[in-house]
């Protein structure tokens, strides 16, 4: 059964592109990825999944339900954490949760101690009070709070140290056992390859594609970049699966896709001052990868 | 319920700051008019020395002001002008300050229509304007009494604070729709106190010139009229089902309007 159900959605501010003919569906059970730069109309989306906007045209469901017509009624079994957090500032973070709970039948309340000490959160704090991060957890705990059937994360991951990042996921998993199935936004493709199954590639407000992660980590970018002395035989280096090879002063950087042990092969014997190796950038990639498709695929 | 005692709470102190001032100037003014009684001046004579225009600005028209309910019926315009300016705010910044403060996100992924959160707003600014208006009522009688060899005039100012209660309802309405209609806070709170503003000067206007007396239905402030409540005790049923009607449009509109939005973060 498909927990959300995109069809052709399109939402224009005024002129302003907002979303165009966006489709796709997420299953019942899966964690699902949206991924796309900045701007791409990751939150548009989720916005109007939310009835929280009014399409232009199109049309999508939550539980078989519209969900604009259906809204308040879905939105008990979803559970959101917006991209940015803002909660009522003079409140506390007790009160701003407790808030929450009184929104919806039969909340469990002794979750919210439960989760405030996973996640590490002081109850008693004031909102203005907090870090952004720690606002974060207020929205990660309110998202999670009443246990819903559809969890929406927009950017969740910001502002969190890697440690948390790895609780929040963690969490995440867990509910997802539970049968919770997640819709994960985000614009950095490595944590979604982490948790999620499928991801829908978003790209100027259109879906560029949906795929499954495993095909998407045969495109496996590496991003180099090696700092050294003196010269350096950039040939050496232009072997099957180097892309973008440029030569910056000392520094040469190239995108290598393939067996990373042949990479590791060449560089044995490289005098170099520095190396680093990077998840490369959505951008990067979509410029590396889906641009190159789209000329290939229409010569 | 839990959105209508958030509201409440949000506005506890703003609505004691409020009627702290309404009192004090009821208590100022009433000073002032001990001052004039025990003055062996002949207040009148003194008066209508002034220019006009003056004397209507300050909402001094031909009531004899030496008797305590005719220097009374001059408040009723600060009283007008304060509650409008209360109630118009509170109605524009209470539907829009989800959006303000960036917490649309918030209330409206609940699993609650967007009415099942405005109405209690809506409620909440209802109830803040009744006790600004029982506040009035009470420190009004309070100090009448004072100055009044103990008659507080119940009667008369109970009939001014229920005009002035439509007056309340109306400007509530009308902040309110334009909270819902304009894209966000400032604007709404922006164009709510111009148009308090152009209703004011309009209904000097119309006090100056007889020329512009057609005017007067397009001012709420020319809707009642001090001096006809406190000694005609006389309260325009027209202008009261008028004010009425339009509210409940305003309100309607409130609700439409807002159901149409599109939320911004």
């Amino acid at each position: 059964m498909n927990v959300i159900e995109i069809n052709q959605l399109t939402k224009y501010y005024g002129k302003h592109r907002g979303i165009e003919n966006v489709s796709f569906s997420v299953e019942e059970g899966e964690i699902f990825g949206f991924i796309g730069p900045n701007g791409a109309g990751k939150s548009t989306t989720i916005r109007a999944l939310l009835s929280l906007i009014h399409p232009t045209s199109g049309s999508a469901t939550i539980f078989g339900k519209d969900c604009i017509k259906y809204g308040s009624e879905i939105r008990r079994d979803i559970g959101y954490l917006p991209s940015e957090v803002f909660y009522y500032e003079h409140m506390k973070v007790k009160e701003v949760l407790n808030y929450s709970a009184s929104f919806y039948d039969n909340v469990d309340t002794s979750r919210i101690a439960s989760l405030a000490e996973v996640m590490n959160l002081d109850l008693n704090k004031r909102i203005d009070d907090l870090s952004y991060g720690n606002k974060k957890k207020v929205g990660i705990i309110q998202g999670l709070l009443h246990e819903p059937r559809l969890i929406i994360l927009d950017e969740p991951t910001g502002g969190l140290d890697p440690l948390m990042q790895q609780t929040f996921f963690e969490l995440i998993r867990a509910e997802n056992k539970k049968g919770a199935t997640v819709l994960f936004s985000s614009h950095i493709l490595s944590e979604v390859q982490k948790l999620c199954g499928r991801v829908a590639i978003i790209k100027d407000g259109t879906i560029v594609r949906v795929e499954n992660i495993r095909d998407m980590q045969k495109h496996n970018y590496k991003k180099f970049t090696l700092d050294y002395k003196g010269v350096m035989d950039v040939q050496h280096f232009n072997l099957e699966g180097v892309t973008n090879l440029t030569v910056n002063e000392n520094s040469l950087h190239f995108l290598f896709k393939g067996d990373i042990n042949r990479m590791v092969e060449r560089l044995q014997g490289q005098y170099l001052l520095n190396l680093l190796v990077e998840e490369p950038s959505l951008e990067e990639i979509f410029m590396h990868y889906y641009q190159k498709e789209e000329k290939e695929a229409q010569p | 319920m839990n959105v209508f005692k958030k509201e409440m709470k949000a506005n506890i102190k703003s609505l004691i700051i409020w009627c702290c001032a309404q009192v004090f100037i009821i208590f100022a003014g009433m000073m002032k008019y001990q001052g004039f009684a025990d003055s062996q001046v002949d207040v009148n004579a003194l008066f209508a020395a002034f220019p006009e225009e003056i004397m209507v600005v300050f909402g001094i028209g031909s009531v004899d002001i030496t008797k305590v309910a005719g220097f009374y019926s001059v408040f009723f315009l600060y009283f007008m002008l304060l509650a409008a300016v209360h109630a118009v705010m509170f109605g524009a910044v209470a539907v829009s300050k989800e959006e303000r403060d960036h917490c649309a996100d918030f209330v409206y992924t609940k699993p609650v229509r967007r009415f099942q959160v405005i109405w209690p707003k809506l409620l909440a600014g209802l109830i803040n304007i009744l006790i600004f208006n029982i506040v009035t009522f009470c420190a009004s009688v309070f100090f009448i009494a004072q100055h009044n060899d103990g008659n507080g005039l119940i009667d008369k100012v109970s009939l001014t604070m229920l005009a002035l209660f439509i007056l309340q309802l109306f400007f509530l309405a009308l902040g309110s729709m334009f909270g819902a209609v304009l894209k966000n806070t400032k604007r709404a709170t922006a164009a709510a106190s111009g148009l308090v503003m152009g209703f004011f000067i309009l209904s000097v206007a119309v006090d100056l010139y007889d020329k512009l007396d057609f005017l007067a239905i397009f001012t709420p402030f020319k809707y009642f009229e001090g001096a006809t409540l406190m000694i005609n005790d006389q309260l325009s049923f027209n202008s009261a089902a008028i004010l009425l009607v339009v509210s409940l449009v305003f309100f309607v509109l409130t609700f439409v309007a807002f159901n149409r939005r599109d939320l911004s973060t």
